[in-house]
């Protein structure tokens, strides 16, 4: 019989680590996913020789990154393998770690997400399909095109919208992490630069480089490795799903992420009101409005007023991108989906300081990606 | 005398010069249309692709929204100019390049033709035509 990921032994995010997301620079890409491990190994106070497998989420980097990486922190010969998924590439790789320990194939696994900005081939390039725009549709155009439906549709103007980037900056300014650290006022976002449609360089991720690490582990691994439990945050619902045939023109990133977060909050046994943290896909502004809508925290439409009502701050009733999101934390690629796991998990536990939303139990890490893939995981405290 | 070719032959003609139609697919399993054409297998039902056949679509349908580009690295065209998603009247959804360079009298809902514009000469001399979206006169 098929299981869910509650039907199988509990499973715990138990360490995080990040390497500040940042511009390209001369870091080698093995300095970058160090410092994310160890400060992930020093979070859980585990040793390197504890972690029992490891998946590195990379998208840019190339063929065989684990090891090359790894070995320094002392050669175990533990199972390693790159997962590479778009956009969602980190978030796969936790999928892998969490299926790893929740299927009682090891107590200890690592999911971490690096990458470095780079050359890179994209198989869609290759299917020998061309259509009639090619590379004059890159994604701040296909979200242009959403951002200007979505606009006409429910009356909304493009200062409501580029609002999710003031949101998000603001989280953005008190993440250490965060490529981008600086508040900005509306009327900075709407500046510009213009880039495509209604959308400014500020409503448009910066994709840079970075590392995270997410260490999850067993019941038996927090009891035997004297983990401690209560910074423990369980994961109650790991789903993936990918793009169906959606006639016309309907908006496909919107309608995988509902179908994807609804199938979560089912296996989950919660809803959209349970939701106290959300990291999602905000690559672009208009995204986070129209993903809010697709999880059921609002009707069609009324994603807008919300964030202009503060409901989405942290302090309101859901705190959203309390990192900063994509916008402002940053889009390396591969790091990206981990990196919201560790700031669900930081969030969960209390430990996010300045911008720790009040009460925390229940959060959602939303990536989609290229193909077009979508990944959400429901972590929650005390479960 | 010079001949005219399309710049992606494999997607329209390049006659007529005003309002081509599109090069598609339809699956005879299920009657799933689909543009650009391709001969791998039904996205809708997963048939072979002998029971994919090529159709030619009427370039004509709504403008269901469109965005300027500002900002663009390849060098093919020059910012800014506008993107349409149009929905064919006969049923796929297409991104084509818009005749006019900015949205400037554009909305949503509008009915749209297609258009071959000149887009220079090959090495031979031939003229090359690109298929383009332009807004349709009323009543058409």
């Amino acid at each position: 019989m098929k299981k869910k990921l509650l039907d199988m032994r509990p499973i715990y995010v138990v360490g995080i680590g990040l390497h500040r997301y940042q511009r390209l620079s001369e870091t080698p890409y093995v300095t970058l996913g160090l410092t994310a491990v160890r400060e992930a190994l020093a979070d859980a106070a585990l040793e390197w020789r504890s972690v029992e497998s490891a998946y590195t989420g990379t998208a840019l980097i190339g063929m065989a990154a684990s090891r090359p990486m790894l070995r320094h922190l002392g050669a175990t010969g533990i199972p390693m393998a790159q997962v590479e998924n778009a956009s969602a590439s980190g978030s796969t790789a936790f999928r892998q770690a969490c299926i790893d320990v929740a299927g009682g194939l090891t107590d200890v696994s690592l999911a971490l997400g690096v990458d470095k900005p780079g050359p890179v081939a994209m198989a869609p390039g290759k299917t020998r399909m061309r259509d009639l725009v090619g590379s004059r549709v890159v994604p701040f155009t296909h979200f242009a095109l959403l951002t200007q439906e979505y606009m006409t549709r429910y009356g909304v103007s493009a200062e409501q919208i580029a609002l999710v980037a003031v949101k998000n900056n603001r989280n953005g300014a008190n993440n250490p992490y965060a490529q981008r650290q600086k508040a900005v006022t509306l009327e900075e976002v709407m500046a510009g630069p213009a880039i495509s449609g209604a959308l400014t360089r500020l409503q448009c991720c910066p994709v840079g480089e970075g590392a995270a690490a997410v260490i999850v582990a067993s019941d038996d691994a927090i009891a035997q490795l004297g983990i401690e439990r209560k910074r423990a945050v369980r994961v109650i619902a790991s789903v993936t799903k990918t793009e169906q045939v959606y006639r016309g023109a309907k908006n496909f990133d919107a309608e995988l992420t509902r179908e994807t977060v609804q199938q979560a909050f089912n296996e989950a046994g919660i809803g959209p009101g349970d939701l106290d943290v959300i990291e999602l896909h905000d690559a672009f502004t208009i995204e986070e409005l129209l993903y809010v809508e697709a999880m059921g925290l609002c009707a069609p439409g009324k994603a807008a007023g919300a964030i202009a009502a503060g409901e989405f701050d942290v302090g309101g009733r859901c705190a959203v991108s309390a990192s900063g999101g994509l916008l402002a934390m940053g889009h390396p690629i591969g790091p990206t989906g981990a990196g919201q796991i560790a700031e669900i998990t930081r969030q969960l536990r209390g430990e996010a300081g300045v911008r720790q939303q009040p009460i925390a139990k229940t959060g959602v890490a939303h990536m989609v990606g290229v193909g077009a893939v979508c990944v959400a995981h429901i972590l929650q405290k005390g479960a | 005398m010079p001949i005219r070719t399309a710049i992606h032959p494999e997607l329209y003609s390049p006659d007529p010069a005003d309002n081509p139609s599109l090069s598609g697919g339809k699956c005879r399993a299920c009657g799933y249309v689909f543009f650009p054409p391709q001969r791998y297998g039904c996205e809708s039902c997963g048939a072979l692709p002998e029971k994919l056949d090529a159709v030619q679509l009427a370039g004509r349908g709504t403008l269901h929204s469109y965005a300027t580009v500002h900002l663009h690295m390849g060098k093919d065209i020059e910012a800014p100019f506008t993107i349409g998603l149009i929905v064919l009247d006969d049923g796929p959804a297409i991104r084509s390049t818009l005749t006019s360079r900015t949205d400037a009298g554009l909305a949503i809902g509008d009915r749209m033709k297609s258009v071959l514009v000149a887009a220079g000469t090959d090495q031979a001399g031939n003229e090359m035509v690109e298929l383009r979206f332009a807004k349709a006169e009323a009543g058409k």
